[in-house]
């Protein structure tokens, strides 16, 4: 009986077993099939987010020509190291070894993760940019033993300007895009945009697209293949106006004279510019990849200003270059013939203050007036005419505000008129201020941008140019022009009389007995116009006389045209403390030459190291010392 | 010892069952090791020893193992506490025995071994119903082993201990009572326990199964990729060594602990529910073998090696599928492992001896 009982429960818990177990199985097959069934397709995402990875794939920018072909700005291919934190474990112990094998500051790579703290985790945060090959390696050879399996070495391309600073102003630089810039442009964080100048302006079209490519890694993080690869489609090639030859001439000569300053040559009948340029420059290269701190702030507080773009945000009072606003006004108001005569007896007294000129000239025609600068010619020219008439031809003629050109951030060239002292001041105008105006003194102040383009009009004989620094652009099926928005200006023209008189007294002061012999080219006819800005009043000159460190020398203009007849080019140059205006011109005549020379296929100039000057006090220069204001116009 | 006509009575439908399981195990670890290198040719090289180990195993009657089984204990008590003392160290802890051309881990026999000393103590034909004195000498013939492995330390492989206590005492008549007073002292004790009966790291496994997002990277993330392993295979998989969870190593011990995850992503859920059909019938046939047993002893022993092997499937499988907190159990007759596998194929010898022998006397 015992056994069969015994038997029995034997059986009941043997059932009770079996069915347990038949329970067990079948809530886990149960689980299986709410896992792989009614959750598979979040699963399956999840999936693919662990073993698949997009990487983008770095659109190289647009390369960049001048017009004659030559390269400008092209890219070569560095190496990023960044972290990417959805593999990370320990994101402190990956700072730390990165630190430590880059060679970085702990902190420094710290701040970088922060700063991009709350972006997507599987978005790669650039820790080093432009990566030496030692850390390359050093951080491979740690990928290698799984030791980082959260950091990954990306080739990149990276702007690359193998003329370093030349033209950097016009060219501009590139650098991560900010917040703003990635709404205007439509890129994600760590993309790099056009940040000044050509670069900026032009962003788009050198931007191009960027690729993406969908690779399989492993739990380490190592590429394991290729799913699918969109390649990066190539910014626009883009061919600037610019001529590198004189480009470069503009800079050498500036440089071999020993002069900061600016360069501005158009080509006048469609306003192409040829040369732009501004020294002290800076080296585009170093913002490429990413500028490092000590860089960027040396360039901020560098009290010659490189980051400054002299060219369209100097403003420089113009000095006697004015007297070409002055003398073309006067002829097409008909106030003047190019014939009328004025006796200069070294001076003229208007509303009963003594005006200086710079020499007792006698009878001056308008043509020998220019060419010898007489400033008596000029009070009684401008006096006639008021500050209005200046002003409204310094707006004609291109002088007066923007120039237009398609770069950001120019400056506005200012010319005194009776509403614009009104307006600022609330103060009525004085005649005595025309006087002072009518030589290029007083409330002036003009950039070497709108200075070419006053010269352009007036080579062109009446038509104002905006000027233009992109001429074609190739998306890969040939070069396209660049159109560019129709100009502003109604057309105008100037009598044939008016130009005629004014070129004769330009191409005097080059090749006659004027100030600028220095531009002098053999058969090219050059015509152009020296002026000094002065820095202070020759009063405050005596004030500050030992008593600052600050350079107080006057500023050289040189306006030009040639040939005088039929104009090709027209500009200016800006020489910063030049003293005289003839020290400009000497550095356009390097250009000239430089221009005439590639034209006619000849051997390019070559420049001569000046003579070193006498160890003479510069802060003195001869000047003759009047008790006015106005006495330094040449 | 062996007669001819006992071949007859050989169930080779359980061994088809068991070697289909082993098919299918064999497979997987082909498939996440990337073909067939060390780790496979060393479990081909185990499955053989296995089916010798088993042959033996059927071939002594169980009888007579169960008369000596005192000494078998004794001596499997003194070679576990030897693999304390000489063991080899790996991953820290004191498992294994080298013999050379390979590790033994000899905890794993100690399940068939208690199994056949409870079966033995519990189903002597002699014996009355089950006394309390019973019970407490079952009790503390399993704490030994119990204490000694869990000393090495591998908590995994002595709780698989427990369940044989549990079923063979239960099977043998302990009272309703008891059981549901061990739960209810279960239920109370399990806070204490938790809070001072376990390391850190235990700890910290068990809380991160209750919440894995806590800690993705670090505890959490085996569990967490266990269910996108095994969710991500779908209705029919990823296909052979297409698996990219198991692939990539986005699952750690693929090949071990976590093979029916791989299974479950490269098979999908059809691959589970043959794998899951399969070890349910190798159970169920298994049980067969207890219910017409001859005596106690050979039904006590089957559910003795049986509740074990039960247990860990159960388990692993459910870990496998990211819902049971992750421990070092492998899955008997699939994970890669000799000792497990030559072990469990032993445990299966024994079952198929009770079950040849059902006719003899």
């Amino acid at each position: 009986m015992a056994i069969a009982e015994d038997r029995r429960r034997l059986t009941t818990r043997l059932t009770v077993l079996r069915v347990s177990i038949g329970v067990a199985f079948g809530l886990l097959a149960g689980g299986f099939w709410f896992f792989q069934v009614v959750q598979h397709a979040q699963f399956k995402e999840m999936a693919e987010n662990n073993h698949q990875r997009t990487l983008t794939l770095r659109a190289p920018r647009g390369i960049i020509y001048d017009r004659t072909g030559k390269l400008l700005v092209e890219n070569r291919n560095s190496f990023n190291i960044s972290i990417v934190r959805e593999h990370t474990k320990d994101i402190d112990r990956t700072i730390r070894i990165v630190a430590a094998v880059t060679g970085m500051e702990e902190k420094a790579v710290r701040e970088i993760v922060d700063r991009h703290r709350r972006e997507p985790s599987y978005r790669p945060i650039v820790v080093v940019q432009d990566a030496s090959l030692s850390q390359v390696a050093s951080v491979m050879a740690r990928r290698l033993d799984f030791e980082l399996p959260d950091v990954i070495v990306q080739e990149v391309p990276t702007r690359q300007y193998p003329d370093e600073d030349m033209a950097a102003h016009l060219i501009g630089y590139v650098g991560e895009a900010s917040e703003d810039q990635m709404q205007a442009d439509g890129v994600t964080t760590g993309s790099i945009v056009g940040q000044f100048g050509i670069e900026r302006v032009y962003n788009k079209l050198l931007m191009g697209e960027d690729g993406a490519k969908r690779v399989v890694v492993n739990s380490m993080g190592r590429e394991i293949r290729t799913l699918e690869e969109v390649p990066p489609v190539q910014g626009r090639r883009v061919q600037l106006t610019i001529n590198y030859a004189m480009q470069k001439a503009a800079e050498d000569a500036l440089r071999n004279y020993g002069y900061n300053g600016s360069v501005v040559v158009l080509e006048p009948k469609s306003g192409e510019v040829l040369t732009l340029t501004s020294l002290p420059a800076f080296d585009p290269n170093d913002f490429a990849t990413g500028i490092d701190r000590a860089t960027w702030a040396s360039l901020n507080t560098d009290k010659l200003r490189p980051l400054q773009n002299r060219a369209i945000q100097g403003r420089y009072s113009p000095g006697s270059t004015f007297k070409i606003v002055v003398a073309t006004a006067a002829l097409e108001e008909g106030l003047i013939t190019p014939e009328r005569q004025v006796f200069c007896p070294g001076g003229g007294t208007f509303y009963g203050r003594f005006f200086q000129c710079l020499g007792k000239h006698g009878f001056m025609d308008l043509r020998h007036a220019i060419e010898k600068s007489c400033n008596t010619y000029f009070y009684t020219v401008g006096n006639m005419l008021g500050v209005d008439k200046m002003y409204k031809w310094s707006e004609k003629l291109g002088l007066a505000l923007k120039s237009g050109i398609d770069l950001p951030n120019e400056g506005e060239s200012i010319v005194p008129s009776t509403e614009w002292k009104l307006k600022r001041n609330g103060e009525r105008w004085y005649p005595g201020e025309t006087i002072s105006v009518a030589i290029g003194q007083g409330q002036l102040s003009v950039t070497p941008i709108s200075m070419a383009v006053m010269m352009a009009t007036v080579a062109n004989g009446g038509t104002r140019v905006v000027p233009r620094l992109v001429k074609a652009q190739d998306d890969g099926n040939g070069w396209q022009p660049v159109t560019h928005p129709p100009s502003p200006y109604a057309p105008f023209l100037l009598k044939p009389e008016t130009t005629a008189a004014v070129r004769d007294g330009l191409w005097m002061v080059v090749n006659g007995a004027g100030t600028g012999r220095r531009a002098m080219v053999a058969g090219r006819d050059v015509a152009g116009k020296t002026g000094t800005a002065q820095v202070i009043s020759l009063q405050g000159r005596d004030r500050a006389r030992g008593k600052t460190e600050q350079d107080l020398r006057d500023h050289g203009w040189f306006v030009f045209m040639a040939p005088k007849d039929n104009p090709e080019i027209a500009g200016v140059v800006f020489a910063e403390h030049g003293e005289h205006g003839s020290s400009a011109a000497q550095v356009a005549r390097h250009i000239i030459d430089t221009y005439f020379a590639q034209r006619d296929g000849q051997p390019l100039p070559v420049l001569v190291p000046p003579a070193p000057a006498a160890p003479a006090a510069p802060a003195t220069p001869a000047r003759i010392t009047a008790a006015t204001t106005a006495g330094g116009a040449h | 010892m062996f007669e001819r006509r006992l071949y007859y009575h050989i169930d080779w439908l359980l061994i088809g069952l068991v070697l289909a399981v082993c098919a299918i195990g064999l497979a997987m670890i082909y498939s996440t090791t990337g073909g067939a290198g060390r780790v496979y040719w060393t479990q081909v090289y185990a499955l053989g020893l296995g089916l010798i180990g088993m042959a033996v195993a059927v071939s002594i009657d169980y009888r007579s193992l169960a008369d000596k089984s005192h000494w078998l204990y004794l001596g499997m008590m003194i070679l576990l506490v030897a693999v304390l003392f000489f063991g080899e160290v790996r991953g820290g802890s004191r498992r294994w025995i080298d013999l050379g051309a390979f590790n033994l881990q000899p905890s794993e026999f100690a399940k068939a071994m208690l199994a056949l000393m409870l079966a033995k103590m519990l189903g002597e034909e002699r014996r009355p119903a089950l006394t309390n004195t019973d019970l407490v000498i079952a009790c503390l013939l399993t704490a030994v082993p119990f204490l000694i492995i869990a000393r090495q330390p591998d908590l995994g492989t002595a709780v698989t201990l427990l369940p044989i206590l549990f079923v063979v005492a239960y099977v043998a008549g302990m009272p309703m009572k008891y059981i549901y007073a061990g739960l209810v002292i279960a239920v109370l004790a399990a806070p204490l326990a938790y809070r001072f009966g376990l390391q850190d790291y235990q700890r910290e496994r068990i809380s991160t199964f209750l919440d894995p997002s806590q800690d993705p990277k670090g505890a959490g993330y085996q569990q967490i990729q266990a269910r996108i392993t095994v969710g991500s295979g779908g209705v029919t998989g990823k296909g052979f060594m297409e698996g990219t969870q198991g692939q990539l190593r986005f699952l750690p011990v693929a090949h071990n602990d976590f093979i029916f995850s791989v299974l479950a992503e490269e098979q999908g859920l059809l691959g589970v529910l043959v794998a899951l059909g399969l070890y349910f019938f190798v159970i169920m046939r298994a049980l067969d073998a207890a219910r017409l047993a001859k005596d106690r002893l050979g039904a006590y022993l089957v559910l003795g090696v049986l509740s074990s092997f039960t247990f860990q499937v159960l388990y692993n499988i459910t870990m496998s599928a990211g819902l049971a907190p992750v421990k070092g159990l492998t899955l008997p007759l699939m994970s890669y492992g000799g000792s497990s596998l030559i072990a469990t194929l032993v445990g299966f010898g024994l079952i198929l001896n009770v079950r040849m022998r059902r006719f003899t006397n």
